[in-house]
């Protein structure tokens, strides 16, 4: 297993009730799937809300592999003005 | 009869009735907006009829004068060289002491704030985030504002959206956003369109522009100015807000990454009716979206070209990620 920290924001904060936690997953694991876990927790919360990725704030697109200690930021767009 | 742009300004200090009427087309006129004149924009071939003094103004004074010989608008006066020497004239005389306490910084100098005065703003949305940026932007000299909403003023908006007070519900947003913004620097030019962006009225808007506000508050209107902003090569100053927390980023300079290559997949995110905001947040993003167009306008570095930066107003935490 490996240890990766979430930072959360919007959205992403209030259905997790946390601004980061460190979350333990597979080694090899992707974006995808720690997406996925994401959504799990927050139970309902995040139906329907799209999500953008960041690794170690550098955003990126499709599935990739996550290691030991990197710091992922899903990122809901937000709608308010 | 000709008025010189000095005898046009003596008449306005000296409180002197006219009606000025603008006879350009609308190439034109986006292109180089009248400053410090209230005007009227009209056809030549339907003049309105005024029982005041009438200026008739076209790009270089020309059109103008040989209509007043080909009419024999004998009363009317042509604006000698037009809006060409008028806006000449009028930044010649402006008194940059204003801006003094920017224009000493050496990133803006009088070179950088001159290039403020000369650029071309536009904002999508005069809510929460409008508000605070037009008013910025309008405070750093930029003279040249386009503000487009369709939206009145409802009392659920004061709290946030600083522009408006009691008196103004029910009134047009962009009315009273440009008798405020003309109270803040009265010379200058500030466009309404009191139309929410679509399809058919955002080449017209962008054209002309050199930077535009996404000041809106649904991905429908971010997506469309993210595609006119890619079309016609204007750099999209992107904000937006949720609760406490804002987002901004600088979109599409010269091929960057824009709104949808950021979001490819909004879902179904919530606005400031659905999830609530707290009053300061837009004054604290949109005010950050206004620094970040002046920066972009003088090439100032760093910037947020090329990256988002989320602002958490509870903790007073930022996180920027490279896009």
């Amino acid at each position: 297993m490996i240890k990766v920290k979430l930072k959360c924001f919007s959205q992403v904060k209030y259905a997790l009730g946390t601004g980061e936690v460190i979350l333990e997953i597979e080694i090899g694991a992707t974006t995808t799937e720690l997406e996925e876990m994401v959504r799990d927790r927050a139970d309902g919360r995040l139906d329907g809300v799209g999500l953008s990725v960041a690794i170690n704030q550098q955003y990126v697109k499709g599935d990739v592999v996550l290691h030991d200690g990197d710091e992922v930021v899903l990122i809901p767009p937000v709608q308010g003005g | 009869m000709r008025l010189d742009p000095k005898d046009l300004d003596l008449w306005i200090k000296g409180g002197h009735s006219f009606t000025a009427i603008d006879l350009r087309q609308k190439e034109q006129r986006d292109e180089m907006p009248i400053i410090g004149i209230d005007h009227i924009v009209a056809d030549e071939r339907n003049l309105p009829i005024s029982d005041k003094d009438v200026v008739l103004i076209c790009q270089y004074g020309l059109v103008t004068e040989g209509l007043i010989i080909e009419k024999g608008l004998s009363d009317a006066y042509s604006l000698s060289g037009g809006v060409e020497s008028w806006n000449t004239f009028l930044l010649d005389k402006i008194d940059m002491s204003h801006w003094s306490r920017q224009i000493i910084l050496e990133e803006i100098g009088v070179e950088g704030q001159r290039k403020l005065m000369n650029s071309r703003v536009g904002i999508v949305g005069m809510g929460g985030l409008g508000c605070p940026a037009a008013q910025a932007l309008i405070g750093a000299g930029v003279m040249k504002l386009v503000i487009m909403d369709g939206d009145i003023v409802e009392q659920s908006n004061i709290h946030r959206q600083v522009l408006y007070g009691i008196d103004d519900i029910g009134s047009s947003k962009v009315d009273v956003a440009k008798q405020k913004l003309k109270k803040i620097y009265g010379a200058a030019s500030i466009e309404i369109i009191d139309s929410y962006l679509e399809a058919d009225n955002g080449a017209s808007f962008f054209r002309n522009l050199d930077i535009v506000i996404d000041a809106t508050d649904n991905n429908a209107s971010r997506e469309l100015i993210d595609h006119f902003s890619k079309e016609y090569n204007v750099p999209m100053i992107y904000g937006g807000l949720y609760r406490y927390e804002g987002q901004v980023s600088v979109l599409n300079v010269n091929g960057s990454c824009g709104y949808t290559d950021l979001f490819p997949d909004h879902g179904n995110s919530k606005n400031c009716s659905e999830a609530g905001v707290l009053g300061m947040l837009p004054g604290i993003i949109g005010n950050i979206q206004a620094l970040e167009a002046v920066k972009i306008i003088l090439g100032i570095r760093p910037n947020l070209i090329g990256k988002l930066m989320i602002y958490d107003g509870m903790n007073h935490k930022t996180e920027t990620i490279e896009l």
